[in-house]
């Protein structure tokens, strides 16, 4: 295949193409998804030279693992998911190297979700998208990494609690509550911010 | 309202309840303040979250990344141990150790048939018709059974 076969192939054939060692192939579906895989893990990672790192290395691990593709999803989708679990495993690396967060704490401590009222107001109403979006990206780095996780993989990734769940290796029921508990925060977190301005 | 009662309003916002589970919520949202007033929040929550992500770019250009990319494939597969290459002393190798073991097994089995024909541990004897010896040479034992009417020189020696 040309380069300009290349650019104007659709997925599947690249990574046939691919699969047989054809490096082109390849760099063409990395440009084609590199934004999409770092969005993914800069959203769970939040840190740009660590969403970077990871999205690299997931690129490697796909090529490794090319031949396992079986076509069952997207490329895209397989590419994501092999991003997602290179961070999970980052995530959970690090947080084995620090003291328990007090988010954590909190959850396990008898969940304050529970007891939050309820936000009458919309605190998103009203706000510019580059606003709204830097705002969420503030109250999502106040989150532990377990809750911040299942909302991007629920709202950004649109995965149902069952695959989340088994992404996160956790029972459906965590899944259901850590949800809860993201949304109740960022609710939360959102009207403080609204506030101090 | 209590936590399952929460848990179940936002399962029904993200639609992972079932029809029938589904209808009763809607039902209970129909008439309660507190419920509804909930479910706004959490779907307000999740509209804001809608489309974040759009335009979210690699700080990287596409030569560069690729490049990184392309030297670290390259650098693990010169990392990976080379095959190591078939010979003939290999094959052998493949060949006599199997071969090696049934041997084993072979002598094994014939060092124990060999030392069972070596001797009996015991002997039984009818010297004549009247007596049965019984020798246990592990035990250093030995006995006579003497046929009764005695009718024999043991017999007749004992009278």
């Amino acid at each position: 295949m040309t380069e300009k076969d290349h650019s104007s192939a659709e997925d599947q054939k690249l990574v046939r193409a691919a699969q047989k060692g054809d490096m082109a192939a390849f760099e063409e579906l990395v440009a084609r998804h590199r934004d999409k895989i770092y969005a993914r893990a800069l959203s769970m990672m939040r840190n740009e030279q660590e969403a970077i790192d990871l999205s690299q290395e997931a690129w490697v691990k796909g090529w490794q693992r090319l031949k396992q593709f079986q076509g069952e999803a997207s490329f895209g989708t397989w590419m994501t998911r092999i991003v997602i679990n290179l961070c999970l495993d980052q995530l959970r690396k690090q947080k084995r190297q620090r003291t328990e967060s007090i988010e954590a704490m909190t959850e396990e401590s008898g969940g304050v979700e529970r007891h939050m009222p309820v936000l009458t107001v919309n605190p998103t109403a009203g706000l510019e998208r580059q606003e709204l979006r830097q705002r969420i990206e503030r109250a999502l780095n106040q989150l532990s990494y377990e809750h911040r996780t299942v909302l991007v993989l629920h709202e950004f990734e649109e995965m149902e609690y069952k695959q989340i769940a088994k992404t996160m290796d956790c029972s459906i029921g965590t899944v259901m509550s850590r949800l809860f508990y993201a949304r109740r925060k960022l609710a939360a977190l959102l009207v403080d911010l609204k506030k101090s301005d | 309202m209590d936590y399952d009662a929460q848990l179940k309003l936002q399962s029904y916002l993200d639609g992972e309840l079932p029809e029938s589970e589904a209808r009763d919520v809607a039902n209970w949202l129909a008439q309660d303040r507190e419920a509804v007033a909930l479910f706004a929040e959490l779907r307000n929550t999740r509209q804001a979250c809608v489309g974040l992500e759009v335009g979210v770019t690699l700080p990287e250009s596409r030569e560069f990344f690729w490049s990184k990319i392309e030297r670290e494939i390259d650098r693990q597969q010169q990392a990976e141990p080379a095959p190591r290459p078939s010979s003939i002393f290999a094959a052998w190798r493949r060949f006599l150790m199997p071969a090696g073991a049934v041997a084993a097994l072979g002598m094994a089995a014939m060092i124990g048939l060999f030392s069972a024909s070596q001797g009996p541990t015991h002997e039984m004897a009818v010297a004549d018709p009247g007596a049965f010896t019984y020798h246990d040479f592990s035990a250093g034992t030995t006995l006579v059974w003497l046929s009764y009417p005695a009718e024999n020189e043991f017999a007749d020696n004992f009278e």
